[in-house]
Formats: structure tokens, C-alpha cells, sequence
């Protein structure tokens, strides 16, 4: 498996990366401080030990004069056995004694006179803290001013920051853990309901098309209700499947057993006219049948969410052209009146030639069939638009959707298979079109319509 | 660096000799006695007599035997001064002068020494891993046996104070001390002295009193006790003392009880030592047990390992005088020693005591 396909290492990784970046932040800080706490206490060192020199300086002998305490040499040196280093400066920058010529402090003293500088210098190659306290002499007539600088090697800091930090390493690395631990356990928390999700889904009877059935968090409840929602829709269509397969079974049925029937009364007669006459009927009733077959089966190929047939560009006029062309003649001989209304201009549309004539001759089909005396095809530009209206009966607005369903007729109709508006509508859903029925003109009739996809002018 | 220089040739040239009896010139050379191995040598520069020196280096040597071993024996301050001018001619300098060796130690001169014998040598007798005491000398006096039977004995400094104060016109220059003015060996023992009691300025009055001769070295001092011109030494080196005065049964060796000031010979390696490999092993050994064991038995300069005890070490030395011995610390109050300033002070009132 990939890394990024678990939910789980993807959570656990963009938790921990900030919690990474928050923890070196965190060490970091913990290092700074703990250098400024072991400065901070060596620096009462430096401070210590200059003030115990401080306070041995005389004026004798018209020069400064004092004579060093041993002890304040001493306290510059902890357990780290540091190296010390002092001098003292009189006011023009001279060094009075010392047993370093210690660089002076550039900054200017903070207002306190006996306020001490410190600073970290590299002196002879050596890493020191040096404490400048910058002083004057407070006698009755003598008011020389002179520094003291005092100095020591890192050891002693270094070892106590080190022991700090290590302290502060030892707890964070501890609240590092437990955070962590924390982590992993709240992420399995969180996950637990899509692992319920999961066995819910697998421990399913494979055919069952029920609900999903239990409580989910908000997420995944979306997700629940989705798949709830996808279930229902695969319910319906299941059960329209189980009625179109029912439905055509008795519309094949019927004609057969018809067929049979005759077959059967023919050969109990004798005569051959009697024969003729019934091969005649039955080849009229194999003929709607064959027919019904075809329809079924185009409808079947149209109601196939996987049938995509390549749309090519069309003139909807020439369509509607041949299609009267082909339909006139029948027409006629029912007496009856077939017109078309075209566009001045072409009228391109992306689709198949033959599926549109298919459904230019079962609306005209229907048209005739139901009752209509005058049927007009009509092609619309702006958009696309092809319709076909009769003077008919017409359908109440209540009963139009249901006219799309296969095998739904209207009334006492014993004719039609009920398909025809059906594989219409396949072919416009086949378009992108949309199919519209409304009434015909003036109110009288039924004007069925594909609209095409296409520019809005 | 001008500064400081200036500073410390004021002060070296009043380094005295510690072992005056060393002539300038003295060397001991060990060529090396085995093929095998690579060739090394190994300069020395010490201030310590060559027959104290020469059981360490046979010792070292036998350990060694593929290493060439020169040894220059110079007094404190010739020690002192060629290091400054030539740090990287000797590998291991030896030397009693303990600030002076503290300061080139704390001014970063000495390499650092990690072996397990250098983790386990005792925290006293070093300064970090750089500079090692190797040796344990009380501070003695010595006194003719012809004082101790007209006077009584005398065992401290009390004691001594007390017949220099009675007897002080008996006793006119027939007593003997350091010159502090001359002697950084004096000068160092003045000082740690004057911090032990504020009764030393006492002493050094009845030693004024009494028209106390002042020389440079316990050599000298040594010298006038054997021929008898003076009858009681003041601070003199002990070790020195106890190898010259085995055959002088009229010279008595004073351990004083009341306090003993004790100072060590100071080992450091140059940081610019040419050959430091060798010197780490031959510091290693002078403070390994078997060259402790050496010094023990074959010098009078007394062995500090823990390990070692019986005559000739520091363990003795403690078990017999306790609490009395002031081993010189060895930290940074030897720099407060050094001070220029310190100096004129103490000197300046030393001579106020001494002076009648």
C-alpha cells in the first residue's frame, strides 16, 4: 500500500509534523534559557568577585594602590576549574596590575555608575565571560575614577546549561511521548467509526439492496446517507427493470399466443382459402410483433447507462425532410394531414441520423394513431428544436409524465405497444435533449418537443 | 603581550633559585636502548636535582626503552624564562615554582592529559586535566642539636617564636630564613603564611630581632648549617633537607606540628610540546603508581598516589601530622601571589616587621 492511502499515517503525519516543528522550537528556547540562567549565576561570580576588588583600591603613593584579597581570585573558580583572569585600569585606560591585559567594554555603562558590562569575548584564543565594572575612588580629595575587569572561562556555564537543558530535555522528551501516545490512540478514536462503516458494508447479504442501518458521526454520516441515497436509486431502477422485463414478456406473449391460436384453428380446417386467410392474419400479427421486438430492443439499448454512440453533426431540417418523406404515403392513405414547418437556415446538431428519424417517426406514428387529423413537424432554431404537434385529443398535464413509461397506454388503446414515447424519450436522454409535452396550438392536441443542446441565441 | 611580558620579566628576574646546587648546564641523556618501534624522543625541562631525577628516569626508561630521554635541569626561573621564549623546545616541564606553573596553566599554555590515571589522580594534587602535583615537600625547619639541649626543644612556630623572642641575643645572626625580597620560593611561603595567622608578622619581627641572616636558597642554607655558622634554618625545602642531612646526626629536621606548609612539584605539558605523545606517557607515568612507587622509595621528595603508603609518601606524612599540613592550594589564589601590587605590599610590610 501506499503511504498516502492510509487515512490513518496521513492524519498520524501532518499532527506530528507540527508537532515536530513546535518541539525543536521548544528545545531550542530551552537551550537559550538555559544558557542565560547558568550566565545569569555565574555572571554573580564576575559580580561578586569585582566588588572584592573594588573595595581593596586606595589611593597611595599619588597612584592607585590595593592589594589583592586571594579570595576573590578564588571565587571566580567553581568545581570547573576555570581559568581567571584580572586586571585593574586606572582612568586613562592604563593597566595598574593584572594578570591579563584584558580588553576594555566599548558600551557606555547603563546610568549606574557601579553597574557591571559583561560580554563573551575571545581572548588568546580562549572563549571568556568578562565582567567590566567601571568605578571611582570615593575619598575625601581623591575621586580617581578606574575599572576592574575579571574574567573566567566558559566551563562552569557550559556544564550548567548543559545539566538544564538535559533536565528540560528529560521532560519534554516525557510530554513528547505522551503526546504522541495520545495522538495515535485519539486518531484510532476517530478512525473506529469508519471501521464500523467498513464491516457494515462488507458483512452485507451481497444482494440486498436495503439501507445502511447505524449511527455515524456527522462526516460519515453524509457519506452514510449517500450511499443510502445511491441504494435507493439502484432499488428503483431494479424494480422498473423487473416491470419492463414483466411488462414485455405479456406484450410478447399475448401476440404469440394469438399466433398460436390461429395457427392452431387453421389446421383444423380444410380449405385452403381458410389457410390464406389465417397465414394472412398471421403475418400481420408476427409483423407487430417483430416490430414490438425491435422497439424493446432499441429501447433496451437506449436505457443502457453504458451506450454512448458517437454524435456527429447534423442539419435537423434534412432529418425532418426525410422523415415526412418516408411517413407521407402512410399517412396520407389514413387521410391523414402531414405537414412541416422549417427553418429559412440550417439547424446543426451533434447526433445519429437514424435514432432521430426513429423518434420523428414514432411521434408521428402516435400522432396519427391517437386521433390526430393534422400533424405538423416543426424545426425551431435558438435553440434547436424539433417538435411534432397534432390536433389529437391532446393528454391531461396530470397524466404527461406518465406517458413516458414503456407500456403505459392510455385508456382502451389495444394497438400500440406504449413504447413509442418511450424510446423517445431514450433517444433525447441519448441527445442531451430535453423532452417537452404541452398542448398543441391553441390549446387542442399535444405537442411533443426535443430541445437540443445548443446555442441560445 | 608587551605588558605582560615586561610584567613577567620583573618578576623572573627575582625568581631564586630553588635548587642552587644545580648548576645551569646539568643534563642527563638516555639514548634510546631498543631498534624496535618508532623513534621518538623526549626533552625534559626540570627544576630538580639530577639524583632525585635519575631513578625516575631509569624507571621510565625501562618502561620505554625505544624512547631517547634528554632531561635539562634549570633553576625555577631559567625554567621559566626559556619556556616563554621557546614554547614548543621541551615536552614536560617540572618545576616547584607552583604559581608561576599555575599561571602558564591558566593562561592556556598546558595540554590537557586524559588517561584513566589523570581521571584518578586526587582532585587536590591537579588543576583540570593539565597540571598534575607530583610531589608532597613539607616546609621544614632544621635546628642544631646544640640549641635543643640549651633551649628545649622546638617543634612549631610557637615554639620557635618563643626562643627567638627569650634567646634573641644568643641566637644573633645564627639564625637563617628565605629573603622574600629575592626568593619567589621565600616570597611564596611568606605569603601563604601571613593568610594561615596574623601571628607570622610576629615571627618575622622576633626574626628581625634576632639579626636573622636572609639567603636565596635552601642549598645556602644548608651549607652555613653544616659548617655550623648558623644553628637554627627557617623554612627550608624538606626534601632537600632530609637528602643532605642523612650523615649530619647534629642537624635535627623540624616537622612542625602546630602547621607545615607543604608545596609540590608542578608537571604540565606545553601545548606546543614537540613530541607530545611521549610526554603524555612519561606525565602518565610520574603519576602512575609505579613511578609514584619510585619516587617513595628512591627520593626524598615524597609520593602522593593514594595507593602508596609507607616511608617516603604523603600518606605517611598525614597519618604522622594530620591536620597540621597546609598543602599550597593549588588554585587560582597562586595568581593573587603574582600580583605586582600584592607583591610591593607584603614586601613593604615584611621589611616594616623585620626591620627592628
Amino acid at each position: 500500500m501506499k503511504r498516502g492511502d492510509s487515512l490513518y499515517r496521513r492524519l498520524l503525519g501532518w499532527l506530528l509534523l507540527p508537532m515536530l516543528m513546535l518541539g525543536s522550537l521548544i528545545l531550542i528556547q530551552a537551550w537559550v534559557d538555559a544558557q542565560r540562567t547558568a550566565d545569569r549565576a555565574f555572571d554573580r561570580l564576575l559580580e561578586a568577585a569585582s566588588l572584592a576588588i573594588a573595595e581593596q583600591v586606595q589611593w597611595q603613593d599619588d597612584r592607585l594602590w590595593f592589594d589583592l584579597p586571594p579570595a576573590a581570585l578564588d571565587m571566580l573558580a567553581t568545581d570547573a576549574e576555570e581559568r581567571v583572569f584580572y586586571s585593574l585600569v586606572d582612568g586613562q585606560g592604563r593597566v595598574i596590575t593584572g594578570n591579563a591585559d584584558l580588553p576594555g567594554d566599548p558600551r557606555e555603562g547603563l546610568g549606574d555608575p557601579d553597574a557591571l558590562l559583561y560580554r563573551h569575548i575571545d581572548w588568546q584564543g580562549l572563549s571568556l565571560r568578562q565582567g567590566v565594572r567601571r568605578t571611582r575612588l570615593e575619598e575625601w580629595r581623591v575621586r580617581e575614577p578606574f575599572e576592574v575587569r575579571v574574567a573566567h572561562s566558559r566551563e562552569g556555564r557550559d556544564a550548567l546549561a548543559a545539566e538544564l537543558w538535559r533536565a528540560n530535555l528529560a521532560m519534554i522528551l516525557a510530554m513528547a511521548a505522551l503526546a504522541t501516545v495520545g495522538l495515535l490512540l485519539a486518531i484510532r478514536a476517530a478512525l473506529m467509526p469508519l471501521t464500523r462503516l467498513r464491516h457494515a458494508i462488507r458483512g452485507r447479504d451481497p444482494r440486498t439492496l436495503a439501507p445502511l442501518e447505524l449511527t455515524l458521526p456527522r462526516e460519515l454520516a453524509e457519506l452514510r446517507d449517500t450511499v443510502n441515497g445511491l441504494l435507493a436509486r439502484m432499488r428503483r431502477v431494479r424494480t422498473n427493470q423487473e416491470r419492463f422485463i414483466g411488462d414485455a414478456s405479456h406484450q410478447l406473449r399475448t401476440p404469440l399466443a394469438g399466433l398460436s391460436a390461429r395457427a392452431e384453428l387453421a389446421l383444423r380446417q380444410d380449405d385452403p382459402a381458410r389457410w390464406k386467410e389465417a397465414l394472412i392474419a398471421m403475418q400481420a400479427t408476427s409483423a407487430r410483433t417483430a416490430r414490438l421486438a425491435g422497439q424493446l430492443l432499441s429501447l433496451t439499448r437506449l436505457a443502457n447507462p453504458e451506450y454512448r454512440p458517437e454524435l456527429v453533426p447534423l442539419d435537423l431540417n434534412a432529418i425532418a425532410h426525410q422523415a415526412l418523406r418516408d411517413h407521407w404515403g402512410p399517412c396520407h392513405r389514413q387521410g391523414v394531414d402531414l405537414g412541416m414547418e422549417s427553418t429559412e437556415s440550417e439547424v446543426w446538431i451533434r447526433g445519429i441520423d437514424w435514432l432521430l428519424a426513429e423518434a420523428i417517426g414514432n411521434l408521428i406514428d402516435n400522432a396519427c394513431r391517437y386521433g390526430g387529423h393534422r400533424v405538423t413537424v416543426k424545426i425551431e432554431n435558438g435553440p434547436p428544436r424539433l417538435a411534432v404537434e397534432d390536433d389529437g385529443p391532446g393528454i391531461p398535464e396530470s397524466r404527461r409524465l406518465l406517458m413516458l413509461r414503456p407500456f403505459h397506454r392510455d385508456g382502451d388503446d389495444q394497438e400500440g405497444s406504449g413504447l413509442g414515447l418511450a424510446i423517445v424519450d431514450g433517444i433525447a436522454r441519448t441527445h442531451g435533449a430535453r423532452l417537452q409535452l404541452s398542448a398543441g396550438h391553441d390549446g387542442r392536441g399535444l405537442r411533443v418537443a426535443l430541445q437540443f443542446p445548443g446555442d441560445t441565441p | 603581550m608587551n605588558r605582560r611580558s615586561r610584567l613577567v620579566s620583573r618578576w623572573l628576574l627575582l625568581i631564586a633559585l630553588v635548587a642552587t646546587v644545580v648548576g645551569a648546564d646539568e643534563t642527563l641523556h638516555y639514548p634510546a636502548t631498543s631498534g624496535d618501534g618508532p623513534r621518538s624522543s623526549l626533552v625534559i625541562h626540570g627544576a630538580l636535582d639530577l639524583p632525585q631525577m635519575r631513578p625516575l628516569l631509569e624507571g621510565f626508561q625501562r618502561q620505554n626503552p625505544g624512547l631517547a630521554v634528554r632531561y635539562r635541569n634549570l633553576t625555577t626561573l631559567e625554567l621559566h624564562e626559556r619556556f616563554l621564549a621557546a614554547p614548543d623546545e621541551a615536552d614536560v616541564l617540572l618545576s616547584s615554582a607552583m604559581p608561576w606553573q599555575y599561571r602558564l596553566a591558566n593562561a592556556g599554555h598546558a595540554g590537557s592529559l586524559e588517561s584513566p590515571a589523570a581521571q584518578r589522580w586526587p582532585g587536590w594534587a591537579r588543576w583540570r586535566r593539565e597540571l598534575f602535583a607530583i610531589t608532597f615537600e613539607p616546609i621544614v625547619m632544621v635546628v642544631n642539636e646544640a640549641i635543643i639541649e640549651r633551649f628545649g626543644e622546638v617543634r612549631s612556630h610557637a615554639d620557635l617564636l618563643a626562643l627567638l623572642e627569650r634567646h634573641a641575643g644568643a641566637l644573633q645572626g645564627q639564625v637563617v630564613t628565605y629573603d622574600p625580597a629575592s626568593s619567589g620560593a621565600g616570597y611564596t611561603y611568606a605569603i601563604e603564611e601571613s593568610r594561615l595567622s596574623p601571628r607570622y608578622w610576629d615571627l618575622v619581627a622576633a626574626l628581625g630581632q634576632a639579626e636573622t641572616e636572609l639567603v636565596d636558597t635552601t642549598g645556602e642554607m644548608l651549607e652555613g648549617l653544616i659548617e655550623g655558622r648558623y644553628l637554627v634554618g627557617y623554612n627550608l625545602l624538606g626534601s632537600y633537607a632530609t637528602a643532605r642531612l642523612v650523615d649530619q646526626p647534629q642537624l635535627r629536621i623540624v616537622v612542625p606540628e602546630d602547621y607545615t606548609l607543604v608545596t609540590q612539584r608542578l608537571a604540565l605539558i606545553p601545548r606546543q610540546a614537540p613530541h607530545p605523545e611521549a610526554a603524555e606517557r612519561f606525565l602518565d607515568y610520574l603519576i602512575s603508581e609505579t613511578g609514584q612507587g619510585v619516587l617513595a622509595r628512591e627520593t626524598t621528595l615524597g609520593a602522593i598516589h593514594p595507593a602508596l603508603d609507607g616511608p617516603g609518601t604523603a600518606t605517611l606524612l598525614r597519618q604522622e601530622r594530620g591536620e597540621a599540613l597546609r598543602p599550597i592550594t593549588l588554585g587560582p589564589s597562586l595568581l593573587a601571589t603574582l600580583d605586582d601590587l600584592k607583591r610591593e605590599a607584603l614586601l613593604t610590610r615584611w621589611q616594616r616587621e623585620f626591620t627592628p
